[in-house]
């Protein structure tokens, strides 16, 4: 859920307007960070632009969050691809297309592949956020950046954790917008990152409108998301998760 | 009779080798024909010998217990109804050669850049040692070393293919039996090799407790695999086995788990007749034609000797056992011949060259030829058998010509 996170509520984080703790511990600073992300639920439109040198396509999609565990994507355009769906729901995830007209549990094995075409995988989108309590944290260093203070915190992943990366990197600004999310492989290459382009005032709080997921050694190849309208802590009914909804869309 | 014979076996031999260049040619034909029945029929048996050899060893177990909906669907919902300890106080004191419980499931195995699908195997280490295709001690780093051992081997090919390598993190994703992903990360304690390419590629160990642990199945398994004496002869352990275990579960013997490999068995068998057969039609031409010159050549001499007194089944005696004569002599070389060139390569040939087409077929690249008794036996009398109906036609010819005609007819 990290990505649909990135997509409906990581790009809603903002609500912290209070100052930076005065001894910022760099596990709190992760959790308050996604805690930010989610919200309690959200609303949103957004558009996904996926980039390879020679081609390009773009489509917008609308998603639906609550609390941590659930979320729900439909594609509005292009036409041909209305109604793809994705549903998420404690780390399970099925899709829909309306052209096979049948629902699909993502199995394990496909875990791994890509999510609509896109840099981001299955598991970066339907995994629950692992990355509080299956990491060890470190504040790395604080900085002032534009103003504001920004922490650089390195998580390492447990040594049973599901996680392939050797370490991951955060850069998080003071009011939890997070600017740079950095994956290292275990010989501390550089394999991914995921960085915030732009940051707006939307839905009155502060977030990562613009935000670019690319292959450090294929910079040429990336997916982009951008928030284009956005409302949250709304009232969503716990219908809306559900297969049949994904099936059956219930405006 | 017994003098009949005498002079016709007299007769045959001096006939033979009255036009010696002709029956050289012909003895060469033969000597060729049976030397390639018998070395094609040792390579292919060594070769199929060889992929049945090492497709039973990553089965492993020449008897397996599984649920009965566990061959179909290899799915980790499919246990054996049966918790581990009650398997073992029934197997312990069997007097099986080598028994094991294991848990064999499909996974998913990643890296930060690749991820494959794989077959994983939960077991416990020292059981399986004397049934793994693997060699524990030509693991490089280390085997697993018990079943809570919390490292993951996996085959060299595979760790190439990940682009991972000893000592790294790699996650491994299944599902436990509520169909919820089930995932992990391992440390890639050793790396295996195998002689079949394709195994390297497929199957990752892990300790038998740890995956039972992370599919969520407490001390239940999947199969449990039982080594006898013999692949060819499975029988006695298959009732042993049978007479174990209660009603709920399938006990199948090797060839009906991979079917693929029984029926190679049986086909290949029959293959070996059809390989001599097919030869011999070959070779057949060849000596009827002979055998039909012959008797053009002698026309006038058969007339006289059919004007003499000799009756029409002298002469077909006669040209039958040249005829029989020249294939033993032939079968005779020929053995010999492919006796003496399959015995040096017993040791086994190097046909690495080709190693990758032939690890598609599931064999390795080391080609063992086995030279077996009863095909030796086959050729020869398919050859014998053949051979003589074969010269039933010419000898027939000749034994009806009218001795007047014959004696009287200009070549």
């Amino acid at each position: 859920m990290r990505y649909l996170t990135t997509i409906a509520a990581l790009l809603l984080a903002g609500i912290a307007c209070h100052a930076a703790e005065p001894a910022p511990d760099a596990k709190a600073i992760v959790r308050a960070a996604v805690d930010h992300w989610r919200g309690l639920s959200s609303y949103s439109e957004m558009s996904m632009v996926i980039h390879r040198p020679d081609w390009e396509r773009s489509m917008t999609m609308q998603a639906w969050t609550k609390g941590d565990k659930k979320s729900l994507v439909r594609v509005i355009e292009p036409k041909k691809d209305r109604g793809n769906g994705t549903l998420t729901d404690d780390n399970n995830m099925w899709t829909f297309s309306p052209k096979v007209n049948r629902v699909i549990k993502i199995p394990s094995s496909m875990m791994g592949q890509s999510w609509m075409g896109s840099d981001f995988s299955n598991k970066d989108v339907a995994r629950a956020d692992d990355i509080i309590d299956q990491y060890d944290h470190t504040l790395l260093d604080t900085h002032d950046a534009d103003g504001m203070i920004v922490h650089e915190i390195r998580s390492v992943p447990h040594e049973e954790a599901a996680v392939v990366w050797g370490r991951e990197e955060l850069l998080i600004r003071e009011d939890y917008v997070v600017l740079e999310h950095r994956f290292y492989d275990q010989d501390g290459e550089l394999v991914k990152a995921l960085e915030t382009l732009e940051i707006e005032e939307m839905g009155g709080r502060t977030i990562a409108s613009r935000q670019r997921m690319a292959k450090a050694d294929a910079p040429e190849e990336w997916t982009e998301i951008a928030v284009n309208t956005v409302e949250y802590e709304i009232d969503i009914r716990d219908s809306v998760f559900t297969l049949s909804n994904l099936r059956n869309p219930r405006d | 009779m017994i003098n009949t014979l005498r002079i016709l076996t007299m007769l045959a031999w001096r006939n033979l080798w009255r036009n010696h260049r002709r029956t050289l040619i012909m003895l060469g034909a033969v000597v060729i024909g049976v030397w390639a029945m018998i070395f094609m029929t040792a390579l292919t048996m060594g070769m199929v010998n060889d992929m049945i050899e090492d497709s039973i060893s990553a089965l492993p177990g020449h008897v397996q217990v599984h649920h009965p909906d566990y061959l179909d669907d290899p799915n980790i919902t499919n246990l054996l109804p049966l918790p581990e300890e009650a398997i073992a106080d029934r197997f312990r004191s069997a007097g099986f050669l080598a028994w094991a419980t294991r848990i064999k499931v499909p996974a998913v195995l990643s890296s930060e850049r690749e991820s494959r699908g794989v077959t994983l195997l939960g077991i416990d280490p020292q059981r399986e040692e004397a049934m793994s295709f693997v060699d524990y001690s030509a693991v490089e780093g280390r085997f697993l070393e018990g079943p809570d051992d919390a490292g993951i081997v996996i085959g060299r090919k595979l760790a190439e293919t990940l682009e991972t390598e000893l000592g790294k993190r790699v996650v491994l994703m299944s599902q436990d039996p509520d169909n919820d992903i089930a995932d992990r990360g391992f440390r890639v304690v050793g790396l295996f090799s195998a002689d079949v390419q394709a195994y390297e590629e497929q199957y990752v160990f892990a300790g038998k407790k740890t995956v039972q642990d992370l599919l969520r199945v407490g001390d239940r398994v999947t199969s449990i695999v039982v080594l006898g004496d013999d692949y060819r002869d499975v029988e006695p352990v298959f009732a042993k086995v049978s007479a174990l275990v209660d009603d709920g579960v399938t006990v199948s013997r090797w060839m009906e788990i991979d079917t693929y490999l029984g029926t190679m068995l049986r086909v290949m068998d029959g293959f070996v007749l059809v390989w001599v057969i097919v030869i011999f039609l070959a070779l057949s031409f060849g000596l009827v034609n002979t055998l039909v010159m012959a008797v053009f050549e002698r026309v006038r001499e058969i007339g006289l000797m059919l004007a003499l007194g000799m009756k029409p089944s002298g002469i077909l005696g006669q040209i039958v056992i040249e005829s029989m004569m020249l294939l033993v002599t032939g079968l005779t070389i020929g053995n010999l011949l492919a006796w003496a060139t399959i015995k040096p390569l017993e040791s086994g040939i190097d046909i690495s060259v080709v190693a990758e087409g032939m690890a598609m077929m599931g064999a390795a690249s080391v080609l063992y030829p086995q030279l077996r008794f009863e095909d030796v036996i086959l050729a020869n009398t398919v050859v014998l058998i053949l051979g003589f109906f074969a010269s039933l036609s010419p000898a027939w010819r000749a034994s009806r010509f009218q001795p007047i005609e014959a004696i009287t007819r200009v070549n």
